[in-house]
Formats: C-alpha cells, sequence, structure tokens
C-alpha cells in the first residue's frame, strides 16, 4: 500500500513537471488552430472553440515553409554526415596515435569552442563572398562540417574502446586505416549516432549564419522562414503559431527517431571517464 | 670488370632504394596522423581561426559606414570600449545571465533527471518528454515565448492573475526584461542538460544507496551525500557547457527584446550584432568580439583550474 | 595499402563535399546565369530579370506582390523578382552587407530616415536622371514627399509608401465614457481628459482598458517636434548643409517625454513595449481605448477589429499651439542601385513608374492605408467613392495637406538616423521607467548621437 501511493506520486509530480516543461509547446499547437477573434480576447482561451486550419493554409501561402524544410533538411543531413566523417577521423588520430604537438592541437580544437560565433561571422561573409558562395548551399554547409564538440564526443568514445580489439586486429595484419573502418567505426555506433542526431538538430536550429547568408527565399532554412513569417505577419499571432509548429515537427520527429542514441550516446557513453 | 661494375652500381642502386623506402615510410608515419586531422583542421582554419585573426585585424581600425576600413587607431577601440559605460553595461548583464540562466538550468534538470531516474514504468515516455526541448530552436523559443509574455494577451500574466499576481510588463519592463530572456533559455538548456545528467546518474552504482538507506540517511540526505559528489564531473561538464552557451545567446534576446528595455538585455553577444550589423561599426564591434573570447578563455581556464580536471583528462 | 586507400578517402570526401556544394549551388545561382546570358543575347524578345528588395509584410506584403505580378504580366520584356528581406532595419543592414561585395538588388525599398545615408553611399543612381532625361512629369506629386525626398536639389528616390501617424480611437469605448465619438481629442490636454475617463478597471483594480497608449518608437517623437515646429537636428535638420548635432534636448524634446511620462505615471495610459504591433494588437483586443500608429497601419487595424467596435480616427493630437508644425511624411521610397549596368538600371526606372501611376496608388491606397503619392489619384471616381466608404482613411489625406512645409516638417536628414533613433527610444523608456530625468535622458541621447554623427561625417567626408 505505501509502495502504492509512492507510486502515485512520483507519477504525480513527473506529470506535472512534464506539463510544466511541455506546457509552451502544447499552448503553441492550441494558438495555431484558433481562429483569429479567438486568439484576441481577454482573458485568453487556451482550448480553441474548433478545429481552425485556416492559420496553416495561410501560413504555407504566405511564406514557402515547405521549401524551408526542404532546404533544412538538406543542408542538415549533409552536415551531419561530415561533422561525423571529421570528428571521427580526427578522434582517431587523438586517441590511437602518438605524435609531436598531440595535446596541444587537441587544445586548439577545443579552443574553437570559445570563438563566439559572432566573432567570425563577419570575416566568414568576406569569404563566403569572395568566393561567389551567397545564396548557395554549400556557403550553409561547409563552415559547419566540423566541431570541436564532436571530435570531443568521439574521443571520449574511442577512449573507453580496450585497445585490446586494436592490438587483436594488428596481430591479424589489419592495418590501422582497415581497424578504423572495419572496427572502431562499427563499435562506435552509439557515439556516431548520439552526434549525428545532435549536429542534425543543432545544424537545424542555426540562426544567425543563415539569416546573412541567404538572400533569396528558395535558400532560406526554417529558422529564417520562422523570423521572416514573424515579421511578416507581426499581428496574426495564430499564422506564426502554425508556422512555428510546422518547423518544429521534423526535428521532434528527428529527436524522437534518435533518441536513445542521443540519451545513451551523450549522456551514458561520453562522460564515463 | 664490367659486370662488377655493374653489380656494385647495381646494390648502390638497391641501398639508395630501401633508405629512400624507410624515409618514406617514417615520413608516412609521421604524416599520417596529421591527415586524420586534415579534414577537421581546414574546415577550422578557414573559418574559424583565420576569421578570428583577421577579426583581430579588424579590431584595430575604425571602419566607414560601408565596412571598409577607414583608418589605423591602434588599441583605441578596446580602451574606448573599456571605458564606455554602455559596454561595461553590456559585461554586467552578460555575467547577471549567466547567473540567472546557468544554476536555474542545473538545478532544474538535475531534479528531472532524478525523478526519470525512479524506477517506474513508463519512466521513458517522461525522459523523451523532458529531454524534448534540446529539439526546439532558440528561434521557435522566442516566437513562442513573445506571445505567452506578450503585455495584452499573454497567458503568463493571466495564470499568475489566477494567483492574485499584478501583471508583470515581462518584456517591457527594465526589471523583468532580462528574467523573461532567462526563463526561454533555462527552457532551451533543459533538455541537454538532462540527457547528460541523467546519463550520469545512471552510472552511479546502486548500492551505494543501498548502503546509505541502510545507515537511515533519507532521500534529500542521500542525493547529498552521494548523487552530488558522484555526478560532480557531469555537472563540471554541463556547468562548462552551460556558461559558454549563456555567453553566446543571441536568438533569444534577437527576438524578444533586441537589447531591451533601457539595455537591460544588451549581452555581448546582442551589442557585437548591433554594432556590426545594424550601427555598422566592425572595427568596434571586432573589439568586443576579442574581448568576449578572452573574457571566455579566462572563465574556462578558472575553471579547468578550479574544477575537475578528470572531465577531459582522465 | 592502408595508407593509399587513406590518403584517396580524404580526396574522395573533399570532392565529395565540393560536388555537393557545386551541384546544389548551380540550383542557386542558375536565375542568375540565365539572366546574364539573355542579356548578353541581342535578340528581340529578351527578358531583364531584376531583383527587387521590400520590406513589406502580411496585408502590405500581399498587395505589393500583387502589383508586381501585374507589373510583369504587363511588361512581357522585364522580370521583376519581389523579395521581403525582413523589416527595414534588418532590410537596410542586409543591403550594406551585401553591398560590400556589389551584390545587391537593382531596386530597394529604404525608409525615410535612411535616405541620407543612401545618398551618401554612392550606392544609388539618383532617379532625377532618368526625370531629366525623360521629362517626366513630376508635377502631380505631393509636394510634402518631394521636399522630403529632395537632397541637394536632386529627387534621389521616388516615394512610393508614404504615411503619417494618426490618433485610432474607439468610437463604442467613446460612447460608454459620454464622450463624442467623433470629436477624437485635438491636444494633449484632451488626450489626458478623455483617458482619464476612458480608463476601465476590474473589481481587484486591474485596468482592462487604458485610456491611451503609444507603442516606444522613435518616428513618434521625430513627429511630435515637427507638430512643435521644432527641428530634430542642426543647419535646418540636415537641409541648408549636413548636420553635425541633434538638437531635441529643448523645450519641445521634453514637452513630449513630460506629457508622456506624466500620462503613464498617472496610470491612465498602457506601456506596452517598444514593438509597435504589440500596442496595436492591445487596441484590437480592447486593452486601449486610443492610440497612435502610421496610416499604413489602418487596413490592419479595420480588419483586425472586425465588428467588436467602431474605429475612429484623428489627427495626430498637438503639444502647443505653433501653427507652422505638422506631420513629416514617413514610410519608404524606392531607390535604383547602380549595382548592374545602365540596361537593368533603366527596367528598374520602368518598374518605378508603374509603382507611381495613378491605378497602382490607388490600389495600394485601398489595400493597406498608405496615402497616394500622386495627386492624381483624387480625381479617380473610385477613390471617391472608397473615401466615402471608409472615412477613416481622410484624416491622414487631410492631415498631410493641411502640414505647411519647412525645415521643421521636411523632416531631418541624418546619416546615422537608424542608430539615433533608437537611442531615442532608449532615452524614452528610460524615463518611463524611472531611471532618469528627461532631462538627464535626452542630453544622455543627445551626446551619444553627436558622437556617432561626428564619426560617419568623418568616414564620409573622405
Amino acid at each position: 500500500m505505501r509502495k502504492n501511493i509512492k507510486a502515485l506520486s512520483i507519477y504525480v509530480i513527473n506529470t506535472a513537471l512534464a506539463g510544466i516543461i511541455l506546457f509552451p509547446l502544447i499552448y503553441a499547437l492550441m494558438i495555431s488552430l484558433m481562429q483569429p477573434s479567438d486568439i484576441f480576447q481577454y482573458p485568453p482561451k487556451f482550448i480553441p472553440k474548433s478545429l481552425y486550419l485556416g492559420n496553416y493554409i495561410e501560413a504555407l501561402r504566405s511564406v514557402p515553409i515547405l521549401r524551408f524544410v526542404l532546404n533544412s533538411f538538406i543542408v542538415s543531413s549533409v552536415v551531419t554526415v561530415g561533422q561525423i566523417v571529421t570528428a571521427s577521423l580526427a578522434a582517431y588520430a587523438f586517441t590511437y596515435y602518438d605524435f609531436k604537438g598531440k595535446n596541444v592541437i587537441f587544445l586548439i580544437f577545443l579552443s574553437t569552442m570559445m570563438i563566439p560565433g559572432e566573432a567570425t561571422i563577419i570575416a566568414n561573409y568576406l569569404t563566403m563572398r569572395s568566393l561567389n558562395w551567397l545564396d548557395t548551399y554549400q556557403a550553409l554547409i561547409v563552415p559547419n562540417l566540423s566541431t570541436a564538440l564532436g571530435i570531443f564526443l568521439m574521443r571520449q568514445f574511442f577512449l573507453t574502446i580496450p585497445k585490446d580489439y586494436y592490438e587483436a586486429a594488428a596481430m591479424d595484419g589489419a592495418s590501422k586505416f582497415q581497424f578504423f573502418i572495419k572496427v572502431l567505426l562499427p563499435l562506435s555506433r552509439p557515439a556516431i549516432g548520439s552526434l549525428a542526431i545532435y549536429s542534425f538538430l543543432m545544424t537545424w536550429n542555426q540562426y544567425m549564419w543563415p539569416l546573412l547568408v541567404t538572400n533569396r527565399d528558395e535558400m532560406r532554412t526554417v529558422q529564417i522562414g520562422i523570423s521572416m513569417l514573424q515579421m511578416a505577419e507581426s499581428q496574426s499571432f495564430g499564422l506564426i503559431m502554425a508556422g512555428v509548429v510546422m518547423i518544429i515537427i521534423p526535428s521532434i520527429v528527428a529527436f524522437i527517431v534518435g533518441q536513445k542514441q542521443l540519451i545513451e550516446g551523450l549522456g551514458a557513453g561520453a562522460l564515463k571517464g | 670488370m664490367y659486370r662488377i661494375e655493374s653489380i656494385t652500381s647495381k646494390a648502390n642502386y638497391k641501398v639508395k632504394r630501401r633508405s629512400v623506402g624507410i624515409f618514406l615510410k617514417n615520413f608516412k608515419a609521421e604524416i599520417e596522423p596529421f591527415l586524420y586531422l586534415l579534414p577537421a583542421a581546414s574546415i577550422f582554419i578557414a573559418f574559424t581561426f583565420y576569421p578570428f585573426f583577421k577579426t583581430i585585424y579588424i579590431s584595430l581600425f575604425i571602419t566607414d559606414p560601408q565596412g571598409g576600413l577607414s583608418k589605423f587607431i591602434g588599441l583605441k577601440n578596446y580602451f574606448d570600449l573599456l571605458t564606455s559605460s554602455d559596454f561595461l553595461n553590456s559585461l554586467y548583464v552578460t555575467f547577471k545571465f549567466v547567473l540567472l540562466t546557468v544554476p536555474f538550468s542545473i538545478v532544474i534538470s538535475l531534479v528531472l533527471a532524478i525523478f526519470a531516474n525512479l524506477n517506474i514504468r513508463g519512466k521513458s515516455i517522461f525522459r523523451t518528454f523532458y529531454a524534448l526541448p534540446i529539439s526546439i530552436s532558440s528561434a521557435s523559443a522566442a516566437v513562442i515565448w513573445t506571445l505567452l509574455f506578450n503585455p495584452s494577451i499573454g497567458f503568463v500574466n493571466y495564470l499568475l492573475g489566477l494567483f492574485g499576481v499584478p501583471p508583470i510588463g515581462w518584456l517591457t519592463d527594465v526589471k523583468w526584461g532580462i528574467v523573461a530572456v532567462s526563463i526561454v533559455t533555462i527552457w532551451l538548456n533543459i533538455g541537454m542538460n538532462f540527457i547528460f545528467l541523467l546519463g550520469g546518474l545512471q552510472n552511479i552504482p546502486k548500492d551505494l544507496y543501498e548502503s546509505a538507506q541502510i545507515d537511515g540517511a533519507n532521500v534529500f540526505l542521500q542525493h547529498i551525500k552521494i548523487t552530488i559528489p558522484m555526478l560532480s564531473p557531469t555537472l563540471f561538464f554541463v556547468t562548462v557547457v552551460d556558461v559558454i552557451n549563456a555567453f553566446q545567446q543571441f536568438g533569444v534576446i534577437n527576438i524578444m527584446t533586441q537589447g531591451g528595455p533601457v539595455d537591460s538585455t544588451n549581452v555581448i553577444v546582442y551589442s557585437i550584432y548591433r554594432d556590426a550589423f545594424f550601427n555598422f561599426r566592425f572595427g568596434v564591434a571586432s573589439a568586443e568580439s576579442i574581448i568576449l573570447f578572452v573574457i571566455l578563455l579566462i572563465l574556462t581556464v578558472l575553471q579547468f583550474k578550479t574544477g575537475e580536471r578528470k572531465v577531459f583528462y582522465r | 595499402m592502408n595508407f593509399k586507400r587513406f590518403l584517396s578517402l580524404v580526396v574522395v570526401l573533399t570532392l565529395l563535399i565540393a560536388a555537393v556544394g557545386c551541384s546544389k549551388g548551380q540550383g542557386g545561382s542558375a536565375t542568375a546565369s540565365t539572366s546574364q546570358y539573355s542579356s548578353s543575347n541581342s535578340s528581340q524578345n529578351k527578358v531583364i530579370e531584376i531583383t527587387f528588395w521590400h520590406a513589406m509584410g502580411g496585408n502590405l506584403g500581399a498587395a505589393l506582390n500583387k502589383m508586381v505580378e501585374n507589373f510583369n504580366k504587363t511588361h512581357p520584356n522585364i522580370k521583376v523578382i519581389a523579395q521581403f528581406q525582413g523589416n527595414y532595419d534588418e532590410e537596410l543592414n542586409k543591403l550594406r552587407t551585401s553591398q560590400q561585395s556589389k551584390s545587391g538588388p537593382d531596386i530597394v525599398q529604404v525608409y525615410d530616415i535612411g535616405t541620407r545615408f543612401m545618398v551618401d553611399s554612392g550606392w544609388a543612381v539618383p532617379v532625377q536622371k532618368f526625370i531629366d532625361e525623360e521629362k517626366y512629369d513630376i508635377s502631380q506629386l505631393e509636394p510634402n514627399l518631394l521636399a522630403y525626398y529632395t537632397v541637394d536639389n536632386k529627387l534621389y528616390s521616388m516615394p512610393f509608401n508614404s504615411s503619417t501617424p494618426i490618433l485610432y480611437y474607439n468610437k463604442t469605448a467613446f460612447k460608454e465614457a459620454g464622450l463624442d465619438p467623433n470629436s477624437p481629442p485635438k491636444n494633449f490636454e484632451e488626450v489626458e481628459q478623455y483617458s482619464k475617463k476612458l480608463l476601465k478597471k476590474d473589481a481587484s483594480g486591474k485596468v482592462t482598458q487604458y485610456g491611451y497608449s503609444m507603442a516606444i518608437y522613435g518616428w513618434f517623437f521625430e513627429q511630435f517636434m515637427a507638430k512643435q515646429g521644432a527641428l530634430y537636428a542642426n543647419n535646418g535638420n540636415g537641409r541648408d548643409a549636413r548636420a553635425t548635432a541633434v538638437v531635441f534636448n529643448d523645450e519641445a524634446g521634453l514637452n513630449i517625454v513630460n506629457w508622456w511620462k506624466k500620462l503613464v505615471d498617472e496610470g491612465v495610459a498602457g506601456n506596452f513595449g517598444r514593438n509597435y504591433d504589440d500596442t496595436l494588437n492591445a487596441f484590437t483586443a480592447g486593452r486601449t481605448a486610443m492610440f497612435i500608429a502610421s496610416t499604413a497601419s489602418l487596413k490592419q487595424v479595420l480588419d483586425g477589429v472586425g465588428n467588436k467596435f467602431e474605429v475612429g480616427t484623428g489627427f495626430l493630437p498637438a503639444l502647443n499651439n505653433n501653427k507652422e508644425g505638422g506631420v513629416i511624411v514617413g514610410g519608404a521610397s524606392l531607390w535604383i542601385l547602380n549595382t548592374r549596368s545602365e540596361e537593368y538600371q533603366k527596367a528598374a526606372w520602368e518598374f518605378i513608374k508603374y509603382m507611381v501611376s495613378p491605378e497602382q496608388q490607388l490600389f495600394w491606397h485601398q489595400n493597406t492605408g498608405y496615402f497616394p503619392v500622386t495627386k492624381a489619384v483624387y480625381d479617380m471616381p473610385e477613390m471617391k467613392t472608397h473615401l466615402e466608404k471608409y472615412p477613416q482613411f481622410k484624416t491622414a489625406i487631410e492631415q498631410l495637406h493641411s502640414t505647411p512645409i519647412n525645415r521643421a516638417t521636411q523632416g531631418a536628414l541624418i546619416g546615422v538616423f537608424p542608430e539615433a533613433r533608437q537611442t531615442v527610444e532608449k532615452a524614452i523608456e528610460k524615463v518611463l521607467q524611472n531611471q532618469a530625468t528627461p532631462k538627464e535622458a535626452l542630453d544622455e541621447a543627445v551626446k551619444s548621437i553627436n558622437k556617432a554623427i561626428e564619426n560617419y561625417n568623418q568616414t564620409v567626408s573622405k
């Protein structure tokens, strides 16, 4: 009996906490389904009178949201693959090689985490311009192909893999590169998975850089789309929320698909040390 | 004679070839790790370090309204900034923002992680919910919360009103602007912090709690005595990441308050953006960026000095 | 051999990244290359493609796109691509960044206060050039507009969307409070009296309806200066010679801030912050009975309010009895950039002529609330029926025509005007939040703007 009460109270508290955390998202969904006349009322309403989809239709008409979603999807996917490649290669060098200046280089790599994007954005913009890359996918992709956090995460994971594997592979005559491709990477699936979902979400959610390097609607990504929508339709909250809901859905889906990897990889795996 | 000569030359040749071979092999061994580093390094060099040094260079100039370098002025931008009350205010606001967001983000996420780590059926659903904010961008979050904080039809004030709280000017009152953007930032931080902390909790051996229970320690005491110390490497890591993130928060502030009311949310990053892309004083903005970098560098070094080394170097 | 394989992997990856980038890039720049191709192609049926950046969102953007569409239909040799670039500030910032690489558009809509900067930038071809070449008749354009946009005796840009601030009020609330719904307050004493009557509180003492409100928007401050016949900047508002300082920390400026603060302190005026739309939304939600906004918001307000209550409009309330005062035209004008060859500039000029033609201006006026830039519109029968049906649209036009043209109402020309406006907003906020006295706040604002002007003038005169 006491045990039941305890379990019940845990459920109640968890549900309440979840309600608070999720409230803003539920609220956005509710507003997106309200008629404009329901939104501008005091006291404010939370539940729409009836399901009204007009906001979604209007939002899609107002800005090309589907195109933004496609752009974000392309950019995020390529960046994700690129980050996995660059991070695992670099992390491999940091864990399975001894070379001069290894620690210094590692620190230099990590130091990029501390250089604020704003500090480099002006000069990066000028680079894009001189390459004639403005309004192209490569401007959105290439500068993001490597992150210190990715290298750090992969390195931490590689460190947890016993050296015996490497020695056994070497005995079998495998080269260092073969070991990397055939043994280490398959073993690192959890870390790769979490890095993948992490970099996908981070790229999907980028704001300042895409704002700067895209001018044309056809090249804009979702976050820019949403702030454009907010500026264009600043008085129609229902429409803005409909836009927000539409761009949040893909990232929530990505999150739910990858959450196991994310929680296990980022949480449990990376920080065992 | 001829034969011998030819044989020796052949042998010579062989020796030569071998030494080149060894040299090549050594060279390969030397260069191999760097080839693995090459892709990441070239991206960093091209898009982080090169622009970073260029920023230092620009910070020594006055720039014209079109953004071109106009006049070399040495460190004047830095001196001007460090004596300007606006910039000092930005520094103050930034530290205030860090102090408001980092502790709350961590405490709230820790509570969530502890509850989600209790052994109940359906806990994975709660885990999904608590980690969900990681998938929300700062732009979308800011747009949603701007409406929640709306002065005329905002839901937050309405809810508080039900408890008799008078309406708060979340985005219009100097006292509350920073609180509003902090709430949103904390909300955004929760997802990632939760994931790290939950992972940390799962690594704590269960028997530690069992023996504490036998010793008669209550739940709260158990967490103080066991959870916090055992979790310290993760807590440390999360603090470092949150502090760096707080220093670089831009999206929320740009969308919700634009640094206002009366500069009360004008953190350094926002002030850089303003000076660079609104007032078009790239020189000043670059100097601000460098100062921000130096502050972050000092803070991180301090954190590593005082904190646990074992997170990075086991 | 592992080394070779690894090397080739690196090479392949690099190529792959480049290939992905390039193939996508081709899609991205396809339009640009076709247009270049067609411009070098001298056949008869070539189409000149020009880009037009604007800052019109929502119903304004929809109306604008409609006009662009019509232009493209009726002009087979020119294709205008309209691109929304955010609000005016964002758009101008974007322009500045892209002009560093000369990658800006062919036509850009820039707000009133960007005029001095645009002239100084050297990026623009003055429309005067085309007016002179073609002997284009500008006598029908509103004189107030010509007065604003003429710099150094040249019309640099073509006014397109022009507005003034007006008072919006809730006629239904006026009736409930026992006020005459057909006579809005004319000056600030009346605003205060009326507001006290319009204020409504619930049982717990919480305000449910404020009497009056205005967003903390620098434009309003500029307008109230002009309404008092006072100058914002020296050297005749920067029109006799380049302005070297702003001068609004005088009696006129203090008047504005004192009034504003008084109303807020008395609790009759609501402060809904800097965001222009938040105050507008407060009005449509019935949270304030009067507010100040641009005429360009008229359609939006009428649509937002719907049948909830009746909306009235009145002149901007006066602060003193100066007969020389009035309103400054706001809004924006269209600039032709010298980014590309004369052929493109000519096409841009064709487009601009179309946009300010009476038919288009009538459509624009009806769908937005911006007043027509050309007087020819008033002779059109459709305009007459429109004004009879929606008398609220008349207010802005009458207010404009009753404004005398002088240095105060011409508006100031300052290179750093966007920054100045923000500084003023900060100063007003400070006063309303009791962080500084009106005098302190304005003095500080003047000081900081003057420093920015000095810097700006230094770099420009070089």
